[in-house]
């Protein structure tokens, strides 16, 4: 039995840590939970003790949803996040497998060339992208952001990605070959779906990447009908040296439900799928 | 077969068709159809919605140019407007603060036509507004009004212990602090690395106490003197006497917070914790007050962090935008605009000193005084580069903070002193 045959072993090597785990990932969003539904007289008194909530409001999300454009927002961090994860993605596979499985000169240059450009730092490139986009008469649209967002990803889910097809044993794609298929065909039918961990990750974290992404949304989306969330909450909910705590956080919450939804969609199939073997079933 | 009027009918036509988009184009500079103004996101909302859906629509409604609006966030607005200059694209009439028509020189039209006019009409401008917008004897924006850094005061527990009238002097204020800290209502100040409220009270006190970092040439470093030795002493004492221990690592919103949650007594701000204490906290409004930066032996000064409109070179039309602005600084706009913003913004027009945007509260009269005694950073040194890196690294803070932490006087400006040094290219 996990953790050991007696109560108090298993209390002891296995709830305690758990436990310990379970409060330290879920107390950031039992933080914004409660500072969301708190009044402002609550959210600002020291003497009140901070981890109960006194007199529960909702306001904070009345306002956030009538006073500000969150709803669009969410659109457009959903459209945007999910554009990029697909085209990243596709492309990240299309320059991973070359360069994970095909012998060609030069392929160790270009694949530490990928990991390079990953490690690029975005402050250096938003003015020339910014440049960019503006030549193409993309600011303000969310093409902008769509088209920038897999400069970062594309490297990275390539990085990602060509370690899971190194892993995957040579003679399962040979045989394949042997049996008649194509190289595209051994690829989709048999290297892709037992990486299928692999591409999980990298869309899982590319997803979230791009929910995420401030400096390129700030300077790309400057109206707030095309902001993503993280720009519009910190530009509208942030006034000066006063932050509208309750609507931010209420902002958080409800933004982090869509990456919350996609875990828990995919969680089983990726742990399946890593621990799934290739010639058993 | 092609006759020879049929050779010229086709070139007239061809002709024609070569010129018609730059006639086109041509027609369309003299007839602007819209400008966008990109502004940080005032603290006073409405504020901004008075300019996005009153202002906005009547300059439309009269000239049929659309005028938009983009609101950046707090902390934003830099690197909105180092992108604009860099790629030399955006909006055309662009926010300023701080220093930023010296960093920006170059990107900016000059528009002291303007200012002579908006001058003229309202009274004059405030002269040490001057020194931040005018950069080589040229007006690069024109500013709208200041936001002040003042004493932020809790009359109820300042009575109790038997100070009727905020204290004249930084000694005395330092006499009432250690009061107010027995009886449980320290003092918070912020010392960490903010973006306002920590230089908005460590320069006036420098200054006063006479102490200045570097001198007008912007070569001769100043800091380390007897005067600035003094400032660091008192700053000590100021914060191991009166102060709550955790103001070393504040920001700008920590101080507001403590101060809306009855933590402090007295702290350095904007107006903007009376704004919210009346929204949210109407009995703490009831009992919270501004004073000006108290008095030390060289003076009483304050920070100047002058807000304002410029148009970049880049404009296609930058007559439409002069236009527009010479529209919006006209005191039938410009009086309405500074109302709705609640007098959070001090104007530097002499016009405005008697405006009844003041009358409403009268608690906001110290911001008004403040003008007179208002430098910018890292005054008397140069309004560049150099004082942009100077404030951007903490310098004057971190000399401050390091001597409340309890190092030596002497190795806080010795270390405050290298960095200027360097910073400044002295010798």
């Amino acid at each position: 039995m996990v953790g050991g045959r007696r109560f108090g072993e298993r209390v002891l090597r296995l709830y305690l840590p758990l436990g310990f785990f379970l409060v330290a990932m879920l107390f950031p969003f039992y933080w914004m939970a409660i500072t969301s539904i708190k009044p402002n007289r609550e959210l600002y008194s020291a003497k009140i003790m901070p981890l109960i909530v006194h007199q529960p409001t909702l306001q904070h999300y009345v306002d956030l949803l009538e006073q500000t454009n969150f709803l669009t927002w969410t659109y457009n961090t959903i459209l945007v996040a999910v554009v990029t994860t697909v085209v990243s993605l596709v492309l990240g596979a299309m320059i991973a497998y070359p360069l994970a499985r095909l012998n060609f000169p030069g392929a160790a240059v270009v694949a530490i060339g990928v990991a390079a450009t990953y490690l690029v730092p975005q402050p250096l490139l938003f003015i020339p992208m910014s440049d960019v986009i503006n030549r193409l008469g993309l600011s303000n649209t969310l093409s902008a952001v769509m088209l920038t967002y897999p400069t970062l990803l594309i490297p990275f889910c390539a990085w990602l990605l060509m370690g899971y097809f190194k892993s995957v044993p040579r003679e399962l794609e040979e045989a394949a070959r042997i049996d008649g298929a194509s190289r595209f065909q051994a690829m989709l039918r048999v290297v892709l779906p037992l990486c299928t961990p692999g591409l999980l990750s990298a869309g899982i974290f590319a997803f979230t990447l791009a929910q995420n992404e401030f400096l390129y949304a700030l300077i790309f989306l400057t109206k707030s009908d095309v902001r993503t969330v993280p720009v519009g909450a910190i530009t509208e909910l942030i006034r000066g040296d006063v932050f509208y705590w309750g609507q931010l956080m209420a902002a958080a919450l409800l933004g982090s439900i869509p990456v919350a939804l996609i875990y828990s969609f995919f969680v089983d199939y990726y742990v399946a799928s890593l621990t799934a073997g290739s010639v058993k079933n | 077969m092609t006759t020879r009027r049929d050779f010229l009918t086709v070139s007239l036509v061809a002709t024609g068709a070569a010129l018609a988009p730059r006639l086109a184009g041509a027609a369309g500079k003299a007839t602007t159809k819209s400008l966008t103004t990109v502004r940080e996101s005032s603290f006073i909302k409405a504020f901004d919605d008075y300019f996005v859906k009153t202002l906005a629509p009547e300059y439309e409604k009269l000239t049929g140019i659309k005028v938009g609006y983009e609101a950046v966030s707090v902390g934003g607005m830099l690197t909105r407007l180092t992108t604009m200059a860099e790629t030399k694209s955006g909006p055309e009439i662009v926010h300023t603060g701080i220093n930023w028509p010296h960093l920006f020189d170059q990107s900016l039209v000059d528009v002291s036509d303007l200012a002579g006019e908006v001058g003229r009409k309202l009274g004059g401008w405030h002269e040490q507004v001057q020194e931040v917008v005018v950069v080589n004897k040229k007006w690069k924006a024109l500013p709208w009004g200041n936001i002040g850094q003042l004493e932020v005061y809790r009359t109820d527990w300042f009575k109790e212990v038997g100070v009727t009238k905020f204290p004249e002097t930084w000694e005395d204020l330092l006499a009432a602090g250690r009061l107010l800290k027995k009886k449980g209502h320290p003092f918070g100040f912020e010392i960490g690395h903010g973006f306002g409220d920590n230089h908005g009270w460590m320069y006036p006190l420098l200054w006063s106490y006479g102490g200045r970092e570097v001198d007008r040439d912007g070569k001769t470093v100043l800091i380390d003197s007897s005067e600035t030795a003094k400032a660091v002493d008192f700053c000590r004492r100021f914060y191991q006497e009166t102060m709550l221990e955790d103001v070393l690592g504040w920001t700008d919103v920590n101080n507001n917070k403590a101060f809306l949650g009855e933590q402090i007594s007295c702290t350095n701000n904007a107006s903007s914790i009376l704004v919210v204490a009346k929204r949210d906290f109407p009995e703490i409004a009831k009992v919270t007050d501004h004073a000006l930066n108290p008095n030390g032996p060289k003076g009483r000064y304050h920070v100047l962090n002058a807000q304002g409109l410029g148009i970049m070179t880049y404009a296609p039309d930058q007559a439409a935008a002069k236009a527009f602005l010479r529209w919006l600084y006209d005191d039938k706009q410009m009086s309405r605009w500074l109302t709705a913003g609640d007098a959070y913004y001090a104007p530097f027009l002499h016009g405005y000193d008697n405006h009844p945007m003041w009358n409403a509260e009268p608690r906001y009269m110290p911001y008004k005084e403040s003008l007179k005694t208002s430098r910018p950073h890292a005054w008397p040194g140069p309004v560049g580069h150099a004082a942009s890196e100077n404030v951007a690294k903490y310098v004057l803070v971190d000399m401050f903070a390091k001597a409340c932490r309890g190092d030596a006087t002497k190795d806080v400006i010795a270390t405050a002193a290298a960095q200027l040094k360097q910073i400044y290219k002295a010798k």
